[in-house]
């Protein structure tokens, strides 16, 4: 598996199983970025309360997350989310469209709840840009999304494209080193004729990109990575292309570290081998202590 | 195997059999020590000069003899960053499991990357050219495996960045 | 701690063994040392100009400077060593060694251990010194490798 999926593995399984053979549930699990969802039972079996929390809730209610979600989900979101959550779904395992492809796609959208919140400011920028450009000119706002304690996106929209900026904060000297690596590939992959046309990628180490010098609290240290993704119009003008494009970029945050992961995890399985190799050619330089079985004049063994 | 590294492979493996001339000594400082005289560092006429092999600055080998054990510390070519922190995990791994390898040294020597400890009581359960062996197949297999993960680094690397961006095009 | 438990009272023995005390030092005093080095460039420059390698070799070998305070004599011997090595074909290296005696196979073994611990060192290069080596361990064995870790008469 190279490409994360946007959607959400538990829930999507969850609700299968629950629409085959409702039951009584109470369950926590967390998605990327420290998101936490609670998928509960709080009234009857058929009736499912899925909530979630997110980072920069706040962040995302300003970027109108409420319309999306709205949107999306309509009536199924409640007024009043439950405590400790920013957002909670009725889910009535009732009214589910019936068995076949209908069904699937209702699951599947239930289950893209994380990526339709963060879609919110996206979708904002996309429209924005629309709008500077029959104006023709202009700076949109910079939208800010701590969606990590450390780490933001930034989004902003100009007359002829959206920029979209992720800081990134490497733990280790090893994630840094492996992450210059990765970053300065998706930098040179573009020079590939077939991916001519993705957006522009631009990466720089410990000083912000031009866009959002002027944001208060960017960290200057050599743990911190910010990657430019530049969207021209072609990546959005048609609404089922800027959803994928949505998605899609949503997770590159996520994507670069698990397969910065994946290559350490890799490296550690190949030192383990090549380790244990040398291991063996050192074993073969111990002598055999021959064991001779000493006897009494008796003919008895001596122990 | 290029040029310069097959004699200098051969010219460690001389002058590792030439130092590997171990016997038992007791220190004669402590009474009921017996330890490794180059550690110690203690007796003056029980060392040996030691000698440096080098390929270049940046790979050398350097054996440090003495009476009752040798010492021997690897430099690892380090090419850039990337070679570095390799090297530098590779070594760790190793050194963490420095008990199943007898000969090695826990921490290397200052200014290297890998050192070995080898003792008479080394010598004495094992057998000498077996251990050169060893040593020679180490040097030989760390350049190659640090060349190859780094090579695997930057495959998966693209690989990663292609299908990415790819599905921008899709 | 107290810094006297910290003194090396071993240094204050009355039979402690000396650095002097490994060998025997050079009769010749530091200043002969390095007009004599400095007159054996003239001459290798002489030989080599005639091709007369082997001569060369045996001129830098012979009574080379060791022990304390001749540094710089060591050093220009090294120099106009490694330029006699540098200047050799890789093809006549065998026949060149096998043709020194043994005192001056182990000097020379010794004067490359010291060129490959000084890597980059003026025009030191480590390919042509390993390959030296290798000729010169295959004619003269383990043994001058030996006696080069042991002689505390270090060039």
């Amino acid at each position: 598996m190279i490409l994360l999926e946007p959607h959400n593995y538990i829930i999507q399984t969850t609700l299968i199983d629950k629409l085959a053979k409702p039951t009584s549930l109470d369950v926590q699990f967390v998605d990327f970025d420290g998101v936490r969802f609670h998928l509960s039972t709080p009234e009857r079996k058929t009736s499912l309360l899925l909530s979630m929390s997110i980072r920069c809730w706040n962040e995302l209610v300003q970027y109108g997350v409420h319309d999306v979600l709205k949107r999306e989900y309509g009536a199924m979101v409640r007024a009043q989310p439950e405590s400790d959550y920013n957002v909670s779904l009725d889910v009535d395992l009732e009214q589910f469209p019936p068995e076949g492809e209908e069904r699937d796609t209702f699951i599947k959208n239930i289950a893209l709840l994380k990526r339709h919140a963060l879609a919110a400011p996206f979708e904002l920028a996309f429209k924005a840009q629309k709008q500077l450009e029959s104006s023709g000119s202009g700076q949109g706002e910079i939208m800010a999304m701590h969606y990590r304690d450390e780490e933001a996106i930034y989004i902003q929209a100009s007359p002829d494209r959206v920029t979209v900026i992720f800081s990134t904060v490497f733990r280790e000297e090893t994630d840094r080193i492996f992450g210059k690596v990765f970053l300065q590939e998706f930098v040179d992959a573009r020079r590939l004729p077939t991916i001519q046309s993705a957006p522009q990628v631009l990466y720089t180490t410990h000083e912000p990109p031009l866009e959002i010098r002027h944001v208060p609290g960017l960290v200057d240290s050599d743990d911190v990575g910010y990657v430019t993704f530049v969207l021209f119009p072609r990546h959005f003008a048609q609404a089922a292309v800027a959803a994928s494009t949505i998605s899609h970029i949503q997770l590159f945050r996520d994507y670069l570290h698990y397969h910065i992961k994946c290559s350490k995890a890799y490296m550690h399985s190949r030192m383990r081998f090549r380790v244990s190799e040398f291991q063996k050619v050192l074993n073969r330089a111990k002598t055999e202590v021959a064991v001779v079985d000493r006897k009494t004049a008796s003919g008895r063994s001596m122990r | 195997m290029s040029n310069t590294l097959r004699p200098y492979l051969a010219a460690v493996r001389s002058t590792l059999t030439a130092a590997l001339t171990l016997e038992d000594f007791a220190s004669q400082i402590v009474e009921r020590h017996n330890k490794p005289e180059v550690e110690v560092g203690t007796s003056k006429e029980v060392l040996l000069n030691p000698l440096m092999i080098s390929r270049n600055e940046n790979e050398k080998v350097l054996i440090e003899p003495s009476i009752n054990s040798i010492r021997l510390s690897i430099k690892i070519k380090q090419a850039d960053e990337i070679e570095r922190i390799l090297c530098h995990k590779f070594t760790r791994f190793m050194m963490q499991r420095a008990e199943n390898f007898v000969v090695l040294r826990r921490k290397p020597v200052k200014g290297y990357d890998i050192s070995f400890l080898i003792t008479n009581n080394h010598t004495n359960t094992m057998l000498k050219h077996k251990i050169v062996d060893f040593i020679i197949q180490f040097m030989e297999e760390v350049d190659k495996e640090i060349s190859e993960m780094k090579l695997s680094l930057n495959a998966r690397a693209r690989v990663v960045a292609e299908s990415y961006l790819l599905a921008f095009s899709s | 701690m107290d810094a006297f438990r910290k003194i090396d009272i071993d240094q204050y023995e009355e039979d402690v063994l000396l650095e002097e005390e490994l060998y025997d030092a050079d009769p010749r005093d530091p200043a002969t040392v390095l007009t004599d080095t400095k007159s054996k460039v003239g001459a290798v420059r002489g030989s080599l100009s005639k091709g007369d390698i082997a001569g060369a070799l045996n001129l830098v070998l012979d009574s080379p400077p060791y022990g304390p305070n001749v540094e710089e004599a060591k050093n220009l011997n090294l120099q106009t060593l490694v330029s006699i090595l540098n200047s050799t074909k890789s093809t006549e290296i065998p026949a060149i060694v096998r043709a020194l005696s043994p005192d001056a196979q182990d000097t020379l073994m010794k004067y490359l251990y010291k060129g490959m611990a000084l890597p980059g060192w003026g025009d030191v290069s480590g390919s042509i010194l390993l390959t030296w080596h290798e000729k010169l361990t295959e004619v003269a064995g383990t043994g001058c490798i030996v006696r080069v870790m042991t002689d505390r008469r270090t060039v």
